[in-house]
């Protein structure tokens, strides 16, 4: 199916117009019968979706598969009028007809259009508008942009394409995706935008870095396992169209979890007339994009020293995880290791000190993916439908890592009546991901070994593991065959032996009610629940040094998670064109959130019998936690937009909330919005030339209020699930209650100017816009001393000021049918924490691993501060050394997260048959802190700590170059100081760099070629062999193929979750590369 | 067209009615917590805030095994030597248990205390207020001054507590426990009791005490070199005071650890994960040179002793040694397997049994908060400078035998023996002071604060010097301020700097600044590495 989309209002407005004149008919004598066929200028295709009308008359039909419409106007309309064909991606054409009664035929051929200025856009709960209206920023993608190539999750399709719109894939397969649109608003709350399905707000919560309750909100090394979000339920081949809302302008009327911009989809609905299958196949392979650079010149080991006894610390220096010990590949070099004959007793034959370069590369498997989805849609005119069935398997590139996603989704659309029509929607997912690597710094990362391997470790050893204890080698009998007792366990075995599994069903279904109530204006009743229920099963074999009680044979965790958001929402809606120079169009609703959440765990670190994993075989007893949440949100909301004389469109909306999470006197809040656009072409007479072909301004100022966290006004008393001696046990929540909190306000203002030039071959879409989100609702850290460590306040304010721009680009469009289309996104947002609450000067978003570094909101900067331990450093900027090693100065800010600016830029050439697109993914600036160069560096492992032991493990050593604080003078004599000349051995230059993380924060600049296709469409002729399809399009993929980028060893993009503690990575696998092939059968 | 108007606007206004209409209240009744409710009773509230404060205080973390531990030397670092060497106590490392101190255990003992007080229930607030002082002073003992009078009151708006200096929060402690012992003394008839809530004593009152009477004498001891007058006084009002102070082991402030895998004695679980601590050589040698017996209870046997593989170590085995504090790391792992662990009771399903705490496994093994032993050799202090009646040679003996008692050591013959040793048999006068103070530094093993604050007092032993591997040449006389309070309550902590003095591990709290007031002192080079 190309991308007819279905307009759900034209389909009923056409159906009701169809079946509510069909009496007249057959009574009237001189009844019109309009019918045509709509087709692509280029190529002929029919096109299916279109919508061809009669404005003034307020009458029209939507083609069909193969492009074919028919109305039929009453017989007391007679004359000249206008018939207009429009559909998304191409130019409105229209055309002057004569209704004489009888049947008449009015073919239309669209060209496509570079620009989206005169498309249909889904905007605001009123439906569809023009975009030529709009007074705010928005922008569509349709399957075919979206789907170009496939990603885990929906979102990651988007990258690159929306300028404002920053998209962070997790490295870690069907990890948390990370969306901000034109920067963070909230200091501490979700930053996330507002998802919609056909109407229904859905749930992207996530449980990344997850590790029950010991995660904390501000911990920015997130350890644990990336659950991702859930936005990964949704099949991208069920997407029709994918609309960004950009901020609070366009979207105030979505409410209150709107402020952090919209993203508004609709998913595939079919269309009455021959059935139609559909097939979209695709098959890829995937190895991480990114390694770190390992030495290979220096085996475990410290100070040049090792050899193997027990992997603890009976032998020389065997119990140390890093790599300072003897050089490696020196000929007649042989060492006892963990594999050499008699490894644990006296008798240890030494084998030879060798370098295995590809162990970590060894480590990963190639991933596998199958993603297919099979459709059929058809029905006749009064009642259609599609069902649709989707499979993903992804095997993934870490060891036993694999996912399967089913989904299932139909809808249906039924005319009733000439007044009633019903559509329905359901999909229905099943996602499951089975032992996803664990994140972060702990020993459930496969990957955090790879820091603290000793370089000299065949991982191939290690990769037979099976039916070997610990004793094989001098371990303990209770762990696993490995090559350190003290600090690891073996990844492999970590892999296969300790399942984790997550399962999620969920539903998200609507049913909507829509009833003319007169010609262009209907009620609808829509009721619509996202529901689902995530179980996970983290097992924990014995051995484990994570989390596993060493005195017991295993642990587990158990978790439940069930979350459901209705929303019943009655609105009324009307078009209307009041007189000729005055269309007016407005909704008036009323809207019931009702949000539910219900979380429950159960774990425990010991376990009686091996594997079994069951509370009945706990040894200690299994901690139990549940927590329910709900929030009642109700809204009533109205908009109005007038559109005079074709070109100059005002709109007004307003909304009010009554939230249940917000004090009795202030629970309810208003916030109106305003805009207003201008086609200045058809407004100023003679401007509208070759050049310019359409010029439109735009502005728009908005205010969208949000309520406060559940239960955040009284204060509690926590209970302890585990008692103590038999004796229960309570404590005050040091998170101090604060009855009188008022809703946050955000304030966005924005303008933008959209030009079409040459004839569509040129395009802009440009857009300012300030915004501030003020009285924040926040949890603000207070002197612990008061008793509690912080306060629900209202306070803080934060700034974002940015331009967007997207440019497309027609340079070559030959008669022949070659085309190249250059599209080139830039967004630029400067981010400013105006203020925090009296008092406090910054607020820690997450810390670093030890302490040593913070990413904060500092007040008067952007967000995200970077602070830690720089070297110490006399007035000359020179490093201050003792003893030959650096000193650390004093906490202070060592950078930004943000930005400077992103962009993307696509290419996509035409000729005939073949197809070639590009996709450029570009960030520039934005700091990052890499923990896995600094712990690498630390351990010895990383190739940059070959500095300074070239030679051997203790030559030449390193002068660092730097004043000598030694040779200083005690004031009041002249200082007098002089350089550095104590050399230091690798070993001890990298191990004092310990809380010295300066010279680890890098720029994040990256440039990404995202997406490759190469897609060749088969022969209309042969194309009819496969099930009578229209087009059979074949393709070669790839995603993340290259990276350019500044910082050495790691991937610049990635999350843990899609919390705001940023900019922090340690040891989280690069997004993965991906090559594959696509076959798609449209009907 | 005007009656359509109507009509829309019509089923417009009743959808903003109808929705708007909802009920408010039920909007109020979705918001109550379902999961926490807003009051609890005081016994489970006291519970929990007791064994947190435990916990950090004789637990795994920097106020104790990764911290005054090392510090004051009764063990040293074999791995990762950073906390040992001061490289990892710094401000970011030990703000967590200042922040945790006050919100999670001393606003739980405050609000057992508010409404003990509002019922007139002394046998609920005194243990609570008990408890509160013991935790107020470990906090201004590693600190020194800090937030007290101000403090604790979030709930009644003072979010930014100023910091009193810590004269007045001794005075304050003192006047504290001693009201609370006399309440508690004399509760009214049918006076609610904690209970089985009480892990300490059941609820019992006497128990409490002599428990805040040996708290305050061990207070009052502590400003024997800046204001011996108060000292003098308030341990003669804790002997006199109702209950007066613990009278054997029975007494003792001993937390019960169940061993459920849950809640198990925090050395026992730290170590079952970590194999980072070794006996001090300075803790080691001061033991070994009497033939301490409580040697073997203290500490194991070295690992290449028992394993026969390395040995031997020493001429007879079983062989204990202990290892130097902050090597570098590769030295320090040098020393893995030829030093001693801390003692089997902290290990495993090792049976242990004292006279006074039963058969115990390392898991079950009690946390001594505070003990008879302690109390004799305060007793015996104040009897040498004669501050208060009897023999400090009895009472020096008797702290020695209640040590070893309170250890498990049975072995009368070994106990008479090291007594007998002549670098133990108590000398009386200034060399009195010193054996009674070295013998109090043995028996605090633990509890490192504790440890660490009288030998800050009375400099003894005085081979506890930094380690090679050391930041600075001096052994820490405080830890620094949270990071945190030096960002949300800046103005207060600069205040208390600019009393106190810099904010670094070399400035000396008010107890700890008239060292050569003290008989056992040797002077400026106290605590410094040549």
């Amino acid at each position: 199916m190309t991308t007819d989309r279905s307009v759900v209002r034209s389909v009923l407005n056409s159906g009701l117009v169809l079946l509510g004149l069909l009496p007249a008919v057959a009574s009237a004598q001189e009844a019109t019968t309009v019918t045509g066929k709509v087709t692509a200028a280029v190529g002929g295709a029919p096109l299916a979706g279109a919508t061809v009308r009669i404005p003034t008359l307020r009458v029209g039909a939507t083609a069909d598969a193969d492009g074919m419409y028919r109305f039929t106007v009453p017989a007391s309309v007679t004359g000249e009028v206008t018939l207009t064909a429009r559909r998304i991606g191409y130019v409105t054409r229209s055309a002057q007809v004569n209704l004489t009664g009888g049947s008449m035929r009015q073919d239309f051929a669209l060209d496509a259009t570079a620009v989206e200025l005169t498309a249909i856009i889904i905007t605001g709960l009123g439906g569809e508008r023009e975009k030529s209206t709009l007074g705010t920023a928005a922008q569509q993608l349709n399957a075919a942009e979206l789907n170009a190539t496939r990603a885990q999750n929906v979102a990651q399709q988007a990258q690159g394409k929306v300028p404002g719109v920053q998209i962070t894939g997790s490295g870690t397969q069907g990890g948390s995706v990370n969306v901000v649109i034109r920067g963070q608003n909230s200091i501490t709350q979700n930053n996330q935008p507002l998802f919609i399905v056909d109407g229904v707000p859905v749930s992207d919560a996530d449980r990344g870095g997850d590790r029950g309750g010991q995660n904390t909100a501000v911990n920015i090394n997130s350890t644990g396992f990336d659950y991702g979000n859930v936005l990964s339920d949704l099949n991208p081949d069920d997407v029709e169209t994918w609309t960004v809302l950009k901020g609070p302008n366009a979207a105030a009327l979505y409410g209150s979890r709107a402020a952090n911009g919209v993203i508004v989809i609709t998913t595939r609905k079919g269309s009455g007339g021959r059935m139609r299958t559909e097939l979209n196949t695709t098959l890829t392979w995937e190895r991480p994009s990114i390694l770190p650079d390992w030495q290979n010149q220096y085996g475990q080991g410290a100070g040049g020293a090792f050899s193997w006894r027990n992997g603890s610390g009976a032998g020389v220096n065997d119990g140390a995880d890093q790599s300072w010990g003897p050089k490696l590949d020196v000929p007649g070099r042989t060492i006892c290791q963990f594999t050499s004959p008699g490894a644990g007793t006296p008798g240890c034959t030494p084998t030879p000190w060798i370098s295995h370069p590809d162990n970590m590369e060894a480590f990963f498997r190639t991933g596998f993916t199958v993603t297919s989805t099979v459709a059929v849609s058809g029905g006749t005119d009064r009642a259609f439908g599609r069902v649709s069935l989707g499979g993903d398997n992804v095997n993934g590139i870490f060891p036993s890592n694999d996912f399967r996603r089913r989904t299932a989704a139909l809808t249906g659309t039924f005319h009733a009546s000439d007044r009633l029509t019903a559509e329905g929607s359901v999909q229905y997912t099943y996602n499951t991901g089975h032992n996803r690597p664990g994140t972060g710094y702990w020993g459930r990362n496969p990957l955090e070994n790879y820091i603290w391997l000793g370089r000299q470790v065949d991982i191939h050893a290690l990769a037979d593991y099976q039916g070997k204890s610990g004793a094989t080698n001098g371990g303990p009998a209770t762990r696993e065959f490995n090559w350190n007792y003290n600090y690891h366990n073996n990844p492999f075995w970590l892999q296969d032996q300790n399942p984790v599994v997550d399962r999620r069903d969920r539903v998200i279904g609507s049913l909507a009610a829509h009833y003319k109530i007169a010609e262009g204006v209907n009620a609808t009743l829509l009721t619509g629940s996202d529901f689902y229920r995530l179980g996970i099963e983290e097992d924990y074999a014995r051995g484990g040094l994570a989390f596993v009680n060493a005195a017991y044979a295993g642990g587990f965790r158990f978790v439940n998670d069930y979350r459901s958001d209705n929303n019943t929402a009655l609105s009324l809606a009307g078009d209307r064109r009041l007189t000729d120079w005055l269309q007016v169009h407005a909704v008036a609703g009323g809207n019931a959130r009702r949000e539910y959440y219900n979380t429950n765990s159960q774990q425990t670190t010991g376990i009686v019998v091996p594997g079994i994993y069951n509370p009945a075989n706990a040894a200690i007893a299994a901690t139990i936690s549940q927590r329910l949440e709900r929030r009642w949100v109700n809204s009533v909301y109205g908009s109005a937009a007038f559109t005079l004389f074709d070109w100059w469109t005002v709109e007004g909306t307003a909304r009010n909330d009554w939230s249940s999470t917000l004090p009795q006197n202030a629970r309810s809040y208003f916030y109106p919005s305003f805009n207003t656009s201008l086609l200045l072409t058809d407004a100023v007479p003679g401007l509208r030339s070759r050049v310019f072909s359409a010029i439109k301004l735009r502005g728009a100022i908005a205010r969208v209020g949000n309520d406060a966290p559940v239960y955040s006004l009284a204060p509690v008393y926590i209970g302890n699930a585990n008692k103590f001696s038999g004796q229960p046990q309570f404590a005050l929540d040091p998170a101090l209650a604060n009855a009188n909190l008022k809703p946050e306000i955000t304030r966005s203002d924005e303008v933008g100017a959209e030009l079409s030039l040459f004839e569509n071959r040129v395009t802009l879409d440009a857009s300012w816009y300030n915004k501030s989100t003020h009285d924040q609702i926040f949890n603000v850290q207070v002197s612990p001393a008061s008793g509690f460590t912080s306060k629900w306040i209202n306070a803080g304010e934060i700034n974002n000021r940015g331009i967007e721009a997207l440019l497309t680009l027609t340079p070559v469009q030959l008669p022949e049918g070659i085309r190249w289309t250059s599209t080139l996104n830039f967004a630029r947002n400067r981010s400013k924490v105006v203020d925090l609450a009296p008092g406090v000067s910054t607020i820690v978003l997450g810390n670093g691993l030890f302490g040593d570094v913070t990413i904060e909101a500092r007040k008067g900067e952007p967000y995200g501060t970077i602070r830690g331990n720089p070297f110490a450093r006399d007035s000359a900027g020179n490093i201050l050394t003792d003893g030959g090693l650096p000193i650390a100065g004093p906490f202070s800010v060592l950078g930004n997260i943000q930005a400077n600016w992103t962009g993307g830029w696509q290419n996509e050439l035409t000729y005939r048959n073949f197809s070639v697109s590009v996709l450029l993914d570009v960030r520039r600036g934005g700091k990052i802190v890499s923990l896995t160069n600094y712990l690498g560096d630390y351990a010895g492992t990383m190739g940059s700590s070959l500095r300074g032991r070239e030679t051997d493990w203790n030559a030449p050593g390193i002068v660092v170059k730097g004043i000598d604080v030694n040779t200083c003078q005690a004031p009041p004599a002249p200082p007098n100081c002089q350089p550095n000349t104590t050399s230091v051995t690798a070993e001890n230059y990298f191990q004092s760099l310990f809380h010295l993380i300066e010279p680890y924060i890098y720029d994040g600049s990256y440039v990404k070629l995202r997406e490759l296709r190469v897609a060749y469409d088969l022969p209309a002729k042969w194309a009819s062999w496969f099930m009578g399809a229209r087009a059979v399009s074949i393709a070669v993929t790839g995603r993340n193929l290259v990276t350019w980028k500044k910082i050495p060893n790691v991937d610049p993009e990635f999350a843990y979750s899609s919390r705001n503690d940023q900019g922090m990575e340690y040891m989280i696998p690069s997004n993965p590369r991906s090559v594959g092939f696509n076959l798609r059968i449209v009907p | 067209m005007r009656h359509r108007t109507f009509r829309l606007g019509g089923i417009g206004a009743l959808l903003v009615l109808g929705v708007s209409a909802c009920d408010t209240n039920q909007l109020t009744t979705i918001n109550q917590d379902p999961n926490n409710p807003t009051s609890a009773p005081p016994g489970p509230v006291f519970t929990n805030a007791a064994r947190l404060a435990v916990t950090r205080w004789l637990g795994g973390g920097a106020m104790d095994l990764r911290g005054p531990e090392f510090t004051v030397q009764h063990l040293a670092e074999v791995q990762y030597p950073d906390e040992d060497a001061y490289r990892r106590l710094g401000p970011a490392d030990t703000d967590g248990d200042f922040i945790n101190a006050y919100s999670q255990e001393l606003k739980n003992f405050q609000a057992v205390i508010d409404v003990g007080k509002a019922n007139d229930q002394p046998l609920l607030w005194g243990p609570a207020a008990v408890m509160r002082s013991l935790v107020f002073s470990y906090i201004t003992d590693v600190w020194g001054d800090i937030p007290y009078s101000e403090a604790l009151q979030g709930d009644k708006g003072v979010l930014s507590p100023k910091y009193d200096a810590q004269k007045d929060i001794y005075a304050d402690l003192f006047t504290v426990l001693g009201d609370a012992t006399n309440a508690m003394a004399a509760p009214p008839a049918g006076a609610q009791k904690l209970g089985a809530a009480d892990p300490f004593y059941g609820g019992a009152a006497l128990g409490w005490q002599r428990f805040a009477n040996s708290l305050r004498a061990r207070l009052a001891m502590r400003l024997a070199n800046v204001d011996p007058a108060t000292a003098q006084a308030q341990i003669q009002a804790a002997l006199a005071a109702p209950g007066s102070v613990f009278q054997s082991n029975a007494d003792n402030a001993r937390f019960p650890w169940p061993g459920d895998g849950i809640y198990d004695n925090p050395w026992m679980a730290n170590f079952r994960t970590r194999d980072d601590h070794r006996i001090s050589n300075t803790l080691m040698n001061a033991m070994v040179r009497g033939n301490d017996p409580r040697v073997p209870v203290y500490s194991q046997p070295t690992e290449w002793d028992t394993t026969a593989s390395g040995g031997p170590l020493c001429a007879t085995p079983p062989c204990y040694l202990g290892m130097p504090n902050a090597l570098t790391q590769s030295g320090a792992s040098a020393y893995f397997n030829v030093s001693s662990r801390p003692g089997a009771v902290f290990y495993g399903a090792t049976v242990y049994g004292c006279p006074t705490c039963g058969a115990r496994t390392g898991a079950t093994f009690p946390s001594f908060v505070m003990t008879y032993a302690e109390v004799s050799f305060i007793l015996a202090e104040a009897a040498e400078r004669g501050w208060a009646a009897g023999s400090a040679a009895a009472l020096y003996q008797q702290g020695i035998q209640a040590s070893m008692d309170q250890w498990g050591v049975t072995d009368a013959t070994a106990i008479n023996a090291y007594l007998a040793d002549t670098a133990i048999a108590y000398k009386g006068g200034t060399p009195g002071l010193r054996q009674i103070a070295l013998q109090k530094w043995i028996a605090f093993y633990t509890n490192g604060v504790q440890a660490w604050a009288e030998w800050r007092r009375t400099c003894i032993p005085e081979t506890v010097i930094p380690g090679p591997d050391a930041i600075q040449n001096t052994v820490p006389r405080r830890y620094r301020y949270s990071i945190r309070e030096l960002s949300v309550n800046a103005d207060n902590v600069a205040a208390a700097i600019a009393r106190q003095g810099p904010d670094s591990f070399p400035t000396r709290i008010y107890w700890d600044t008239n060292p050569t007031a003290a008989p056992t002192y040797p002077g400026a080079t106290c605590g410094t590495r040549p």
